[in-house]
């Protein structure tokens, strides 16, 4: 099953898939649009800094199993077996935060969306785009990253393709062993600009 | 293979849900207490406070025990354990033969010295039925006194303030949560409740309650007297184990288990509120009465007693709760004893109405409280649960821009 894979070492902080993610999960779908709703629409991935300003596209791993649903105190976090998404249903949720106080990603958010009852301040999360999906789109973020930090694949063919990027690296007669060149000097001169910052 | 589970709280319902789980075969009995549907104990606070009706607390489907094949026996209490029969006694004498035997029977409220406890409108707040018993009391009742500022009496009154009712609490530390929070943390939450009409009184206890049939007022031991006309005892759970036979079974405050939820006896376990075990921040045993705790335990005895030994590292207090305008996030130990190893750092931020505080002991993380913008205090939990070193400097972890990526190299 394609699953969202994050290469955390491309991402750029450009936040588009922030954007994306808030655009997908609004009434109107539209940018120009969503920014007038009420609820404001809100990303479900969050883009944190890192300590020498590196993106980050931090989701909700949907893992298996998962802190959150064994944490949810009226089990409103639930499995989507056909899609392996973990899901909180916006009714049962009674925003007591125990899914924030499990999950070691630090993934949860608490505020009111279109989806949930109106009024209604509710736990929130990624959700695997499970809509888009259905209509046989890929998730939001993985289509507007530019960079590729953000792929909806197979995880064994991206293993596979980063298992083959290492070997080749590492073989006799490879000059160059940085894989990411480009991120890596962007990375570098964001560290370098804080450290000389601190002088 | 007979397995018999003493108690359909969380614990006993996670066990019997992964032995189904990992022995479509086996036998699983499950003996409560009550009756009730397999609920949330944690939302009957809600259920007081009116923020969600009394028919959403049960958290499995009414046929529950059917899907998972489950025999259960409700309404009766376990008298007695015999090691050298295998087998558990009830009160009402139904006997039940085990392989492997589960006691996940929960913590009891503690009893007070009072006189006149038997008069109406003195509850305890453990189950349903004494929310429910509250409830119906609210139409005539107006003065509520609140006994205990730990976590029940807490949110007894937070409960009973909601409802419009005038609330005391009488507590015995400085603060209400001494056992959560910090006095600075302690400070913010008891400015919060008092600014909204809450009354606190420390260091006094009662010592009786007088009244024609309803409870009409209390007496204190410093001599002074409170008119209320409903009470609520907070004054802590005890685990309960009075059918567990001490010379097999080792009992301290709970039931002393292994890394594998295992007593002192083969093939007997214990979970959830009546067990005792490693805490992973204290590091010795503790008894960590909180829901979280039962779930993961009732699994590890659950995959136990279906033959898969899997070890829990060990328990680890934390709280969540949302109260009024604040919410308060706590974790580990929060209040260390004076020691020079010990590092505590703190941070408040006016703007932002925050206040963390972080506990470090050399370079793990031991402890945390944070008030306000509590979202990704899970990060801080899974670092005191895996104990991992900590190695970018601490104050970034304090800083209102503190997320996942700045802990990964």
């Amino acid at each position: 099953m394609k699953k969202v894979i994050v290469h955390s070492e491309r991402c750029v902080g450009c936040m588009q898939c922030m954007a994306a993610c808030a655009i997908t999960h609004s009434k109107t779908r539209d940018l120009f649009s969503a920014v007038l709703e009420t609820p404001l629409p809100k990303p479900r991935i969050h883009v944190g800094v890192g300590l020498f300003n590196e993106g980050f596209p931090n989701r909700c791993r949907h893992c298996d199993p998962a802190p959150c649903q064994l944490a949810c105190l009226p089990g409103a976090i639930l499995r989507d077996l056909e899609f392996d998404t973990v899901l909180i249903d916006p009714d049962k949720c009674i925003n007591c935060a125990s899914c924030a106080m499990a999950c070691p990603f630090g993934v949860l958010r608490y505020h009111e969306h279109c989806f949930a009852p109106p009024g209604k301040v509710v736990a929130v999360k990624c959700d695997n785009c499970i809509e888009r999906q259905m209509q046989g789109l890929i998730p939001a973020c993985v289509e507007v990253c530019k960079v590729h930090a953000l792929t909806f694949e197979e995880p064994a063919e991206a293993l596979k393709r980063k298992t083959d990027e290492v070997a080749r690296s590492v073989s006799a007669g490879v000059s160059q062993s940085d894989l990411t060149v480009g991120f890596t000097l962007l990375n570098t001169h964001k560290r370098k600009q804080i450290e000389l910052g601190r002088d | 293979m007979e397995h018999v589970i003493i108690g359909n709280g969380i614990a006993g319902i996670s066990a019997a849900e992964m032995i189904r789980r990992l022995d479509p075969a086996g036998a699983i009995t499950l003996i409560g207490d009550e009756t009730f549907q397999p609920y949330c104990r944690p939302m009957i606070s809600m259920v007081l406070d009116g923020s969600i009706p009394h028919d959403r607390l049960p958290i499995r489907s009414a046929d529950f025990y059917e899907q998972f094949k489950i025999k259960a026996v409700l309404g009766n209490r376990v008298s007695a354990i015999d090691i050298a029969s295998k087998t558990v006694s009830l009160e009402n004498e139904q006997t039940f033969p085990f392989d492997r035997l589960l006691i996940a029977s929960g913590a009891d409220p503690r009893p007070i010295n009072a006189d006149n406890l038997h008069l109406q409108n003195i509850f305890f707040m453990r189950t349903q039925q004494h929310v429910r018993g509250m409830l119906d009391a609210l139409s005539n009742t107006r003065r509520a006194l609140v006994l205990g500022g730990g976590l029940v009496g807490f949110k007894a009154a937070y409960g009973l303030l909601r409802r419009g009712l005038k609330v005391t609490m009488l507590i015995s530390s400085g603060y209400p949560l001494s056992m959560q929070v910090d006095a600075k943390a302690g400070e913010m939450i008891q400015d919060e409740l008092t600014s909204r009409g809450l009354q606190v009184q420390v260091e006094a206890h009662v010592v009786g309650f007088d009244g024609n049939e309803r409870v009409e007022r209390a007496y204190l031991s410093d001599g002074t007297e409170i008119s209320c006309d409903i009470v609520v005892i907070g004054k802590g759970a005890l685990p309960a184990h009075s059918f567990v036979p001490r010379d097999s079974i080792k009992v301290d405050l709970g039931i002393i288990v292994d890394r594998h939820q295992q007593t002192t006896t083969e093939n007997i376990y214990a979970a959830g509120d009546v067990a005792e075990l490693v805490d992973i921040s204290r590091k010795c045993r503790w008894v960590n009465a909180i829901w979280p705790e039962a779930v993961s335990q009732g699994r590890i005895a659950g995959m136990n007693m279906a033959g898969r030994k899997v070890a829990y590292k060990g328990s680890l207090s934390r709280n969540v709760m949302r109260i009024f305008g604040l919410d308060v996030m706590t974790a580990g130990i929060v209040n260390p004893a004076p020691n020079a190893d010990y590092e505590i750092m703190t941070a408040t931020d006016r703007r932002r109405r925050t206040y963390r505080k972080l506990v470090f002991l050399h370079d793990r993380l031991i402890g945390m409280t944070l008030v306000n913008c509590v979202e990704q205090g899970g990060i801080l939990v899974a670092l005191l649960q895996s104990e991992t070193a900590v190695t970018i400097p601490k104050a970034k972890m304090l800083a209102p821009d503190f997320n996942y990526r700045q802990l990964i190299r």
